[in-house]
């Protein structure tokens, strides 16, 4: 029987339109988590707010698809702000000092996930909400159709990536921000307003959750529930890159979304979220720091 | 003298206080206990539909005088949380009926406590073949069974469509069971077994593997079995992947809920579907349905969910009418049998649904699934103001499929 | 004796530091028991005890790394002691950690631009680049590497050039001499001499005592949270006591009569 290297690639390419999105999401997890020290689980709320506003401004306020994006990003990045602010400091706080690496942070993540979910669902209720973006029809690739809402999205989300990547490396914001990350007592004594740089990673993270919910919106419509199985995804993207890198953060998603698409394709399609457990199973079995974790403490 | 006064007051009162009770014992008070999902806004509105037609009935006289006193719990479409609530309206309640669920993996686990428990359970919504095949005297099914619809379908695709279909199965207990009929219908109809068919999660968002394999395999048709908001993803995503729309696209059950059409929005013109009843029916008391149900509950086309519920109160209000009921403290189990008794008699009951409705005595599937006819829908305009046809209908001996 | 660094006022109208009774610790634990010290403009000070006798405790205090429970601390002659950080840095009190502090995954070049985070005249920060550079020719060569791969008495220099990159009134330096072979102890010690020549003035915290006592102008000897000893270094060098103390090896419990 011939193999079909068309439906391979296909599938491949399947993989990293939706990898591209789990790695955006996981970039926000391990920036929070390189700059807070925290394991955000709240995360997947952002993502789903991130999607709802996406899909107010563009089809309740009817601004322009990329309008809505920006809009949508810099919402939830206000909202991440608010929430650090005002409920994860003071647990931080309560620390003794601005990074608390135990359960409470954890349990509080859950809390504020289970309340954004439902503050999500009093406003939006529980059913799917289609979020329509007209794009044209599909790129052609032979017998491989490409929707541009998915060129779209990779396209988007590597942007953005190389925006944070200029941000961090080619500005004195983003050193101060890999300063906070690698440890805040030192960049105190630098002069860098510590608490104000911890809100600007989490708006940032939160910023880059909202861009991965409006992209995937239109391709999936948008949910109350959405957030949960995209937080697993970026999780074990951001396991499998070794939590707290940055491009580990994108590679382990791009891995992860093919992964799963080779699994579902040629293993079984039932059991399609599994595979990126498998991947970090594996990943974790052969370098326990995942790919691009560093075993000393050289984040950011 | 004071002493006289005292006593007189105090008897007055005992008298007053037995002739209380009394009333309220001869008021007579039909207890029903329903449950039903009520997760979505579409649930929430069909269980305050029934309801509200609940105390219509009282508001009117009653039922022979008696009111119905019911009560109304979500299940949330989780079996255990149906088990929960049918138990605790037997036992705790003593409801002398049980109305639901509208979920067949909950409606399944639940007739095994009304039978153990010698209650009525009459369902409004759950197509599951095995509900009525367990042998329970005191289960009722409104809707249509699964083995009606899949045999509708597949009379229909094979003759119409053609018969390389591919087929799409959530991992859920209803579509599982919808895409298996299907398959097996096809298989005995027409002799064919899929082109392809692939088990995917019950909520899952990206179909693209899948479209592309069937896109290679060049198919008649695709069925999707999936709860609605997956079944729209999919949908969209078919086309997403350029499967051309001459390659018809078959829904399973599901298919008739409102956010089939409303998410998948121009994907979903041209997904046709067995139901129990169509928005689309042209007969008076469909059109006076619809309009009642957009005035009341804001729902522009309501989806069978809406009908059997209704019918089923209709067909509810008309047994309770005819059985002979006490209703004091001994004759629990007593009027639980006249009401089973009584639905059992109902006999060609003609309302919104898609053909009349008759139960028999016999605790077999030929007696207790009640509507044997199925038509088949498509949609001609998806979106929010979604338009439905009627592409035929189709009425099933009573032993089809068994 | 003498109480001179409190009395000489000829420097400068107001000292530079000013430490009044200064208490803290971490929780609930007291480290600091009332500290009083002193730096004069253009001064440097040594603050010297063994481990565990609260000199980094204080200088964090200082930074404002932990809260001042109670006392004042006044620097340039406003109290700074319930200020951020980051205000402190501003106000011109700049703390020089540990060699080990560098940013290790950041340039030499990163790290010292990261110095000057306060500032944001470009012609001034490059100037002060310069200068750096200057004072650590090494630092120049190494501008791009990465700092994880500097020797211990360079980053021991980078950390000390990120401090001056503030443009600090002054620099407190935590054991600038950990770890290093005194050849390059004695050339880091001479840098800080330099620094001061330029205006900058100085506390300098050591547990290599000899070493500091040559350097810097007054000390302090720290032992359990409380200063025990003060005084001009020259004096305090050819103190018995203080051989005894600290040249000697053991803290002895005759350090404590001598204050009495």
């Amino acid at each position: 029987m011939d193999f079909d290297f068309s439906s391979l690639f296909a599938f491949i390419l399947f993989g990293l339109t939706i990898g591209v999105v789990y790695g955006i999401v996981a970039l926000g997890i391990s920036l929070i988590y390189s700059g807070l020290d925290i394991v955000h689980f709240a995360h997947g709320e952002i993502y789903m707010f991130g999607a709802f506003f996406g899909l107010v401004f563009s089809e309740q306020v009817g601004v322009p698809y990329p309008l809505a994006l920006l809009s949508a990003m810099i919402c939830a990045g206000v909202l991440g702000i608010v929430i650090e602010r005002v409920f994860y400091r003071r647990l931080t706080r309560a620390g003794g000092g601005y990074t608390v690496a135990g359960m409470g942070m954890i349990i509080c993540g859950f809390g504020m996930s289970v309340v954004l979910q439902n503050i999500a669902f009093l406003i939006w209720g529980a059913d799917a909400e289609p979020f329509h973006v007209d794009l044209g029809e599909p790129y052609q690739f032979g017998d491989i159709s490409l929707p541009k809402s998915y060129a779209l999205t990779a396209v988007m989300a590597l942007f953005l990536m190389a925006a944070l990547h200029f941000f961090l490396v080619r500005t004195k914001l983003g050193l101060a921000v890999r300063a906070v990350a690698h440890n805040k007592d030192i960049a105190f004594l630098m002069g860098i307003n510590v608490p104000l740089m911890i809100s600007l990673i989490f708006g940032l993270a939160c910023a880059l959750a909202a861009a991965a919910g409006t992209l995937i919106g239109p391709m999936q419509s948008v949910q109350v529930e959405m957030g949960y199985l995209m937080l697993m995804k970026a999780f074990a993207a951001a396991v499998v890159g070794g939590f707290g890198s940055l491009p580990g953060a994108i590679v382990g998603g791009l891995l992860v979304g093919i992964f799963e698409n080779l699994g579902a394709a040629y293993i079984s399609p039932s059991h399609k979220d599994i595979y990126a457990f498998l991947l970090l199973i594996l990943v974790l079995m052969i370098k326990p720091s995942g790919l691009f974790g560093v075993e000393a403490r050289v984040k950011a | 003298m004071t002493a006289t006064k005292n006593r007189l007051i105090a008897a007055g009162l005992a008298a007053s206080l037995v002739a209380g009770m009394a009333t309220v014992a001869a008021a007579g008070e039909i207890r029903v206990g329903i449950t039903m999902r009520m997760i979505s806004e579409n649930g929430q509105k069909y269980g305050q539909m029934v309801m509200d037609e609940i105390d219509m009935i009282n508001k009117a006289g009653g039922i022979n005088g008696n009111t119905i006193n019911a009560t109304l719990l979500n299940d949330e479409c989780k079996s255990d949380k149906g088990v929960a609530n049918a138990t605790k309206l037997i036992f705790q309640e003593k409801v002398h009926l049980l109305i639901g669920s509208t979920c067949s993996s909950v409606s399944l686990p639940i007739v095994d406590v009304t039978a153990k428990a010698e209650v009525p359970q009459i369902i409004p919504h759950s197509t599951n073949a095995k509900i009525t095949q367990k042998g329970s005297a005191w289960v009722f099914r409104v809707p249509v069974s699964g083995r009606y619809y899949a045999g509708v379908n597949a009379k229909y695709v094979g003759e119409n469509i053609g018969k390389k279909i591919a087929y799409l199965c959530a991992a859920d207990a209803a579509s599982q069971n919808d895409c298996e009929a299907m398959q097996s219908q096809m298989k005995s109809q027409h002799g064919v077994e899929p082109a392809y068919a692939a088990q995917v999660q019950e909520k899952e968002v990206d179909f693209r593997t899948h479209m592309q394999k069937i896109k290679t395999a060049n198919v008649d048709g695709i069925m999707i079995a999936a709860l609605a908001e997956t079944m729209a993803r999919a949908l969209t995503q078919s086309y997403e992947a350029g499967i051309p729309a001459s390659v018809r696209r078959i829904g399973s059950s599901s298919a008739s809920n409102s956010p089939v059409p409303s998410i998948a929005g121009d994907a979903a013109k041209g997904v046709f579907f067995a139901a129990a009843y169509a928005a689309a029916d042209r007969r008076p008391i469909a059109r006076l349905f619809n309009e009642m149900v957009r005035k009341r509950y804001n729902i522009n086309a309501p989806d069978h969910d809406f009908s059997q519920a209704y019918d089923l109160i209709r067909i509810v209000e008309l047994a309770l009418g005819r059985a002979d009921l006490k209703l004091d403290s001994g004759s629990l189990a007593a009027d639980r049998t006249a009401i089973r008794d009584a639905i059992a008699s109902v006999e060609n009951y003609q309302g919104l649904a898609s053909g009349p409705i008759s139960f028999c005595a016999a605790p077999t599937p030929q007696c207790r699934d009640g509507n044997r006819t199925a038509v088949l829908i498509a949609y001609t305009k998806g979106g929010e103001n979604y338009v439905t046809e009627v592409l035929a209908r189709v009425t099933m001996p009573a032993d089809f499929g068994l | 004796m003498t109480e001179a660094n409190e009395t000489d006022g000829a420097r400068g109208s107001t000292p530079m530091l000013s430490i009044r009774g200064v208490t803290t610790g971490y929780g609930k634990i007291q480290i600091l028991h009332g500290v009083d010290l002193t730096v004069q403009r253009g001064q440097i000070a040594a603050l010297l005890g063994g481990n565990g006798t609260g000199k980094s405790t204080l200088l964090k205090a200082l930074s404002g790394l932990l809260p001042v429970w109670d006392g004042v601390v006044e620097f340039d002659g406003e109290p700074i002691h319930q200020l951020r950080p980051d205000q402190i840095v501003r106000r011109g009190l700049v703390q020089v950690t540990q060699g080990k502090d560098a940013y290790p995954a950041m340039t030499v070049e990163e790290n010292l631009k990261l110095g000057a985070f306060t500032r944001s005249d470009r012609k001034g920060v490059a100037d002060d680049l310069e200068r750096v550079f200057t004072f650590f020719p090494r630092l120049k060569e190494r501008r791009n590497q990465l700092s994880a791969t500097l020797s211990g008495g360079e980053v021991q220099m980078l950390v000390i050039g990120r401090g001056l990159m503030a443009r600090p009134k002054m620099i407190m330096l935590d054991e600038p001499s950990a770890a290093l072979a005194p050849k390059v102890v004695l050339s880091i010690f001479a840098t800080v001499n330099q620094i001061r020549a330029t205006g900058v003035s100085v506390l300098m915290v050591e547990q290599n005592v000899r070493m500091a006592l040559l350097l810097a102008e007054y000390a302090y000897i720290i032992r359990d949270g409380k200063i025990l000893i003060k005084g001009e270094a020259r004096d305090l060098i050819k103190d018995p006591n203080v051989k005894l103390s600290f040249l000697g090896g053991t803290v002895a419990d005759t350090s404590r009569e001598i204050v009495a």
